[in-house]
């Protein structure tokens, strides 16, 4: 009886737990000749899998424009990309266990680094026992680069660059602001770009009332709130991604809080947090690396940033952010180093990527001797009338510092 | 001010976290099956009022009565067609058939909706009530309201109708109520479409709350279990009970020892009355 009863739930479970282990998996086609594999371990499903969806994005354009235009060149002869992605379930040692298979068993020939600083680190011990290249789009805190890696490359300036010019304009602009009230996600991006705050406000005379952080997948915040209420700061500084953001936004117009100044990274910059806040983004400042604004005459494939954000808005039909920006800017600079190289050696590529100094569609691409990018200058930026509006730097401002947020 | 914020603040979070938690209560309690699914349900039901908000331009409240049948029938189907298979095996035979179908619902989600995370917003918003400083916001009071509503009504359905008191006699003694004559499948399947009917209308009450997407279906389920383990199993006054409990010691841990510190200590709690209290706050054997 409990057999049969096994052997029918079998039946059942079998077919429908390997239809989701098959969809789960991404497989790659086989490897030929004049393909040069990429591999990129995302966060397709779990908590992260938005993320992952931009920066896969970001790959996908800048194979195909690479692929229209013939492929990579190599000494007069083309190979085409073929990006290699896998689903490391937004769970940190999935994510080196995929780096290892890529690297071992789908023998890719260069890495893009997984989502985040935290995963981009962990990962990266891997692609460096292996001495693969690879450029992590969207890791900015600078524990990824402090480790002595030769073969890690980082497209994100630290975090400092975000906050330092953000205090900068709330001195200039609003100098009575003399209260700060920090909360941060407990997760590694949103934490060192928040203790980046504190520093910057310290240094410049900005008391900090309140630093607290919040645990990962908090569904409600009015207990904070409520506290940051009770002390009246004129600056708030939030961090954490796009859904934490959401509704930390959207409880604090509940709680009917008002400050001079609300500051909220990383969320603002993305498309979906405008149309999901609604009125409620109005006046939120925030900082990104990079913003469609910008105007380079870039050396890469993807050559002005106009044309850049023309060719994502044809296939995606929306604005591209930071995120899908640097994960392209990613693919166009291995296009560049192993066009440099004229081979897929790897280490030949890795030091074609450490004396890269190029304008690209991003902005001037220059690594540091960790491998962190050192050349940008992230915009900082404020929602307007339903639009980032850039306020910094200087050659492309687009308007002026707005204060109160109701 | 800041406790009487706090207090209220957890009052009416406490209601939202029993509505999370009712449904899953009942189907636990009844059927002793542990519905991972219950999570999908709830981020599902927040789909429809978003769908019939966003794009059909009605009300998202009206989203409570397509959500109630709609997700009873489903729920009824499930039950009947699937997991009264395997009802007698082993717990964990339930729990690995829930698992999956969760991973192949929740998956489904991520496939039509994507993981972009998305917010129902009112317009012209609801905004706050504000009285001696003290701020409601009046979505969460409505829900809130509901959420008390909707536990009422299944208490009176337990108590008060023929189905009901099958439901509560099945969970008492399955063998005494097979002999009285209560037809135990369609039972099962009637209190899994309760159940799913409850989270789908909970789903709706979140959508007006939370931001909406796949990937919080495992926020709400841990919430659920958290709930039903305070509060006690097969006791619709325990999910209430339950709920209010985690929700105000969320908020004086929050507001005392800080944010990153409070569902450590709603597990601490949790793993207290698992030792100390099994059957939880007023968890008791029959389901009423």
């Amino acid at each position: 009886m409990v057999q049969s009863r096994l052997a029918s739930f079998a039946r059942v479970s079998i077919p429908l737990l390997l239809a989701v282990a098959g969809g789960g998996i991404c497989a790659s086609a086989a490897s030929a000749d004049d393909v040069i594999r990429f591999g990129a371990p995302l966060p397709i499903t779990g908590p992260l899998a938005p993320e992952a969806v931009k920066q896969q994005q970001g790959y996908d354009l800048w194979a195909e424009q690479a692929n229209k235009a013939g492929g990579i060149a190599i000494g007069g002869k083309k190979y085409k990309v073929e990006i290699v992605y896998a689903d490391y379930q937004s769970n940190t040692p999935r994510a080196v266990q995929t780096t290892e298979q890529m690297i071992t068993q789908d023998n890719v020939n260069f890495l893009f680094g997984a989502f985040g600083s935290g995963a981009a680190k962990a990962a990266s011990t891997i692609s460096e026992k292996y001495k693969v290249p690879t450029l992590a789009a969207t890791a900015s805190s600078s524990q990824v680069y402090d480790q002595g890696y030769k073969y890690l490359f980082g497209t994100f300036t630290p975090n400092d660059t975000l906050t330092t010019p953000l205090t900068r304009i709330i001195k200039a602009k609003a100098p009575d602001v003399k209260q700060i009230a920090i909360l941060a996600r407990n997760d590694l991006f949103p934490l060192a770009i928040a203790q980046e705050m504190e520093k910057s406000a310290k240094a410049n005379g900005i008391e900090v009332t309140y630093f607290e952080k919040y645990a990962i997948n908090t569904l409600d915040h009015s207990a904070s709130l409520s506290q940051i209420k009770s002390l009246a700061p004129q600056w708030i500084f939030v961090t954490g991604y796009i859904n934490d953001l959401l509704l930390i936004r959207k409880q604090m117009v509940d709680q009917q809080m008002k400050a001079a100044v609300v500051t909220m990274i990383a969320g603002p910059a993305y498309q979906e947090f405008i149309d999901a806040a609604g009125q409620s983004a109005e006046n939120i400042s925030s900082a990104a690396w990079w913003h469609p604004a910008e105007q380079y005459a870039g050396k890469d494939i993807f050559g002005q940033t106009s044309n850049f954000v023309k060719l994502f808005r044809a296939k995606y039909n929306s604005d591209p952010d930071y995120g899908q920006a640097s994960a392209a800017l990613c693919g166009a600079l291995f296009q560049l180093a192993i066009e440099r190289a004229g081979s897929l050696d790897r280490d030949k590529v890795r030091d074609e990527l450490a004396k890269m100094d190029v304008v690209t569609f991003f902005g001037p691409v220059k690594f540091g001797a960790n491998g962190q990018i050192n050349s940008l200058e992230p915009p900082v930026f404020q929602i307007q009338n339903a639009k980032p509006v850039v306020l910094f730097p200087d050659a492309i401002k687009q308007g002026e510092f707005k204060l109160g947020v109701n | 001010m800041l406790a009487a914020q706090v207090l209220i603040n957890a009052l009416v979070l406490g209601c939202l976290y029993a509505c999370i938690a009712i449904g899953f209560s009942l189907v636990w309690g009844v059927l002793n099956v542990i519905n991972l699914i219950h999570g999908s349900f709830i981020v599902l039901g927040a789909y429809l009022a978003f769908g019939v908000y966003q794009w059909l331009g009605v009300s998202p409240w009206y989203a409570l009565a397509i959500a109630a049948p709609l997700f009873f029938a489903f729920g009824y189907l499930l039950q009947r067609l699937l997991l009264n298979r395997v009802i007698s095996a082993p717990v964990l035979v339930t729990l690995t058939l829930t698992f999956g179908l969760d991973l192949i619902l929740n998956n489904a989600m991520i496939y039509y909706f994507k993981a972009d995370y998305r917010k129902l917003t009112l317009s012209p918003p609801t905004g706050s009530i504000s009285l001696f400083d003290v701020v409601v916001p009046v979505d969460r009071l409505i829900a809130t309201v509901s959420a008390l509503a909707l536990t009422g009504l299944l208490y009176l359905l337990l108590r008060r109708s023929k189905v009901g008191r099958a439901i509560v006699a099945v969970r008492l003694d399955r063998d005494a109520a097979v002999l009285m004559g209560v037809d135990v499948k369609s039972i099962y399947a009637i209190a899994f479409g309760l159940g799913a009917a409850l989270a789908g209308c909970a789903g709706v009450l979140m959508a007006l709350i939370f931001p909406i997407s796949p990937l919080t279906s495992s926020v709400y389920l841990g919430k659920a279990f958290v709930v039903c383990v305070l509060g006690g199993l097969g006791s619709v006054s325990g999910a209430l009970a339950g709920g209010l409990l985690l929700a105000l010691v969320e908020g004086i841990g929050s507001t005392l020892i800080g944010p990153a510190h409070a569902t450590t200590l709603s597990f601490v709690l949790l793993i207290i009355f698992l030792v100390v209290r099994p059957q939880g706050l007023l968890g008791r054997k029959g389901f009423e």
